[in-house]
């Protein structure tokens, strides 16, 4: 049975592990509300930060979490691990909501950017009574996708495997994972089921009223309404309060931020190459620094050693084998997400009990339900790569379900108006309506969810839980950097991350960024 | 041009009528907004009908009641006699905003009410299109997209749009509320035209404006609403000459009569 004193136990895990969630969720919105306005506002940023944000949101976490670790360990031995799994938290959180400020404030009406200018507003004007109510709604509607991102992440963060050396943080993957392996079963499921509670209770009290705050931030004249939920009077304190704050003062902390920001775009307009060049100088004196105490000399044979076993043709093979496994789970999602979207769009009624229920799903950690996935799969005799999709979907699912959904939600009723009034129905109104409102957010979703889905590949195609093994039969880039850690081969582990990193770079550049250029040339000025 | 017999005889006739129908809102608090309660009113054939009210009355539900897109909660919307249901394309509307798709092009907007004449080809629905492009001054724009129009040949691709299927009642919502004054008084002469004229559609007209002179001219009748829960304050016949001048003295005493009702 289990003590009270494990309860307990459970309680203070989770408490240390959702401070360092909300931790790394500030940092995210903070730092996506600098980058996003930055890239929406000047060319040249856009062009220097988008195609960084691509690339950086497709690095496989995992897989530069023992770099991460050993740089943060240097710096601090007892605080650095903390510093390292925070770090590690805010690169699960902060892309989607990068993102989603960028849109935000490059959809931004041609009308309302000319009267701001009319009226005169400064650049510090602009930021606090503009762009950054502008971006909130997208900051809203992303907090509770990157909450469940940053908790996916969270329970492999906790406990590392590096060869022989392992690190464990207090929290409550940590525990969970503990009671799972000792066998302690009930403890284990008492453990999610604090982890779900938590999650409902930061929903009801923190993402639901903050979304239905920012519904009065959005630019249409229908602004769609976020649905109510049964517990619409306990929440409506908590949310009239932010109310207050957002609506009396401005966004918290607006100023020095906006202050900040304008400061930074002048001096790099000003000085362009200057900026550049002493940022590329301090990135590569700081990393000599650190990879130093390893012996340079050292390292980039060890790294090239790895790029020799590796060879050519596996890691195309890998990545091939991991690219089907995350189309198909994308394929396998939007063949869900958009008739839902649809259904809700269509139905409002069912939005106020639909949203709700997947706000929570969609913040449920899919790692805890691991062992639970990985027994099914062997019960039912199921191939093994059906478990490593249903882990990427898992990963992926919710960011094509929140853009799609929320670019569904801000088609004009007009429009709706209009193929009603000609009856226009059925697929001839997903073509000549939905379709192209969607596209836009349809491909910057598919884009997020799939640099999502890289992401997932390490948990996905290899699953490590103490003794038990379950791995993909074939090859996986995931499997590939799981071995690395685990055995701890650095040399491996940096090339097979970068043979990944460039794959995804230069899909982006080849595929993503001209789909993107292509729909919103489609859609057209959206007037 | 319609004789004084044949429309006085027409007017008779109802070609839309609405029988006590009640509507609500409900709002953000949860309470319920009456926008109509057990409200009648009738169209009838080749009328122009204005309809004026304080603003946030509810005309613009009013309309949406009329062609179909919101069902009252209870009473009856009889179209020709029998029971509307659903959205029609005998009946048609023009929104404040022209509501164009952005990523099609003015003609493949337009095509988008023929949707479902099957019996036409893609050569004669372009064909039809284009003799009502022509009708609202947009011959030579067919490829344009609307994000390279003026707000007033937008309000014009809307008209076409609206009338390409030949509906027999054509109801707007402010159509001309968002373009420039000249704009609107050549946009109106044209709606005038066209309904004047009997071989061409539509039939019968109900506009809904703030703007009462504009109601005046072109009314036959103005139907003035109340505050919530919207009641009828009375309805004016305008019997002048058209065209109208907005000059005469007799044209002022209408709109004061509106005026009248609206306070």
């Amino acid at each position: 049975m289990i003590t009270a004193l494990e309860l307990l136990e459970i309680l203070a895990a989770l408490g240390y592990s959702w401070a360092r969630m909300s931790m790394s969720l500030l940092l995210s919105i903070l730092f996506s509300l600098c980058v996003g306005i930055l890239a929406g506002v000047n060319r040249l940023a856009e062009k220097i930060i988008i195609p960084i944000l691509d690339i950086l949101q497709s690095i496989p976490i995992l897989s530069f979490f023992p770099l991460a670790l050993y740089i943060f360990i240097s710096v601090h031995p007892i605080i650095g691990p903390e510093i390292a799994a925070i770090f590690l938290i805010f690169t699960s959180q902060v892309w989607n909501i990068a993102f989603g400020v960028y849109e935000a404030i490059k959809l931004l009406p041609h009308e309302i950017l000319e009267a701001a200018r009319s009226l005169g507003l400064g650049p510090l004007r602009r930021l606090r009574d503009l762009y950054i109510p502008a971006a909130f709604p997208k900051i809203a509607a992303n907090i509770p996708a990157s909450w469940a991102n940053g908790l996916y992440f969270l329970v492999a963060c906790e406990i590392i495997t590096i060869g022989e050396s392992k690190w464990k943080l207090f929290g409550i993957g940590t525990i969970s994972t503990e009671f799972m392996l000792s066998g302690k079963i009930p403890q284990f499921w008492i453990s999610l089921i604090a982890v779900v509670a938590a999650v409902i209770f930061m929903n009801l009290a923190l993402f639901i009223p903050l979304m239905r705050l920012s519904e009065r931030y959005k630019f249409e004249a229908y602004a769609a309404e976020v649905p109510r939920v049964w517990i619409e009077r306990a929440t409506k304190p908590i949310g009239e309060l932010f109310g207050r704050i957002f609506a009396d003062k401005g966004l918290p902390g607006g100023e020095p931020v906006s202050r900040f920001l304008s400061y930074l775009a002048s001096i790099i307009k000003r000085n362009k190459v200057i900026v550049s060049a002493l940022a590329i100088a301090a990135l590569i004196s700081s990393s000599a620094y650190y990879l130093n105490s390893i012996d340079v000399s050292d390292y980039l044979e060890v790294v090239i050693s790895g790029f020799g076993r590796l060879g050519l043709i596996d890691p195309l093979l890998m990545i091939g084998f991991s690219l089907l496994r995350v189309v198909s789970a994308i394929i396998i999602g939007l063949a869900w997400v958009i008739p839902v979207s649809i259904l809700i769009y269509e139905r409002r009624r069912l939005e106020k009990i639909l949203v709700p229920t997947f706000q929570v799903l969609a913040s449920l950690p899919a790692t805890l339900l691991i062992p639970l996935i990985v027994k099914l799969v062997l019960d039912a005799k199921l191939p093994l790569e059906t478990g490593a999709i249903t882990l990427i979907l898992l990963g992926t699912q919710w960011y094509l379900f929140f853009f799609i959904s929320s670019a569904m939600r801000s088609i004009p009723r007009e429009e709706e108006e209009v193929c009603k009034l000609f009856r226009i129905r059925g697929f001839k109104k997903f073509r000549h309506l939905y379709l192209p409102r969607i596209l836009p957010s349809l491909v910057m979703g598919c884009l997020v969810a799939m640099g999502g889905g890289w992401n997932t590949l390490v948990v996905a195609e290899r699953i490590v839980l103490d003794h038990f093994i379950w791995q993909v039969e074939n090859p996986g880039i995931g499997k590939a950097l799981s071995e690395a850690v685990t055995s701890g081969d650095l040399g491996l582990l940096v090339a097979a991350t970068i043979w990944m990193v460039g794959f995804i770079a230069v899909l982006n550049k080849l595929f993503w960024r001209r789909l993107y250029q292509k729909a919103t040339e489609i859609v057209g000025v959206v007037t | 041009m319609k004789t004084a017999a044949n429309s006085a005889e027409k007017m008779r006739e109802h070609l839309l009528e609405l029988r006590e129908v009640s509507f609500s809102y409900v709002m953000r608090g949860g309470e319920k907004l009456q926008v109509f309660d057990k409200l009648s009113l009738s169209v009838s054939y080749a009328e122009f009908l204005g309809i004026a009210g304080p603003s946030g009355c509810g005309k613009s539900t009013l309309l949406r009641i009329m062609a179909g897109l919101l069902k009252p909660e209870s009473g009856e919307v009889l179209f020709r006699g029998k029971p509307l249901k659903e959205p029609t394309p005998r009946i048609s509307m023009m929104f404040q905003s022209p509501a164009l798709f952005p990523w099609y092009t003015v003609l493949e907007n337009v095509m988008l009410a023929l949707i479902h004449e099957k019996e036409l080809s893609r050569e004669e629905k372009e064909e039809r299109v284009k003799v009502f492009l022509d009708m609202v001054g947009l011959m030579g724009f067919e490829t344009a997209y609307p994000a390279e129009l003026s707000g007033g040949m937008r309000q014009r691709v809307a008209l076409a749009r609206a009338l390409v299927a030949q509906p027999d009642l054509l109801l707007m919502d402010e159509p001309f509320s968002n373009l420039d004054p000249l704009t609107a008084i050549s946009l109106r002469r044209e709606i005038e035209t066209l309904w004047r004229n009997q071989s061409l559609p539509p039939s019968s007209v109900v506009m809904v404006s703030h703007d009462i002179e504009e109601l005046v001219e072109l009314s036959d009748r103005i139907i003035v609403l109340t505050k919530r829960p919207v009641k009828i304050a009375g309805i004016i016949e305008i019997e002048m000459e058209r065209p109208r001048s907005r000059r005469s003295k007799e044209f002022y005493e209408y709109v004061d009569e509106v005026y009248t009702l609206l306070s």
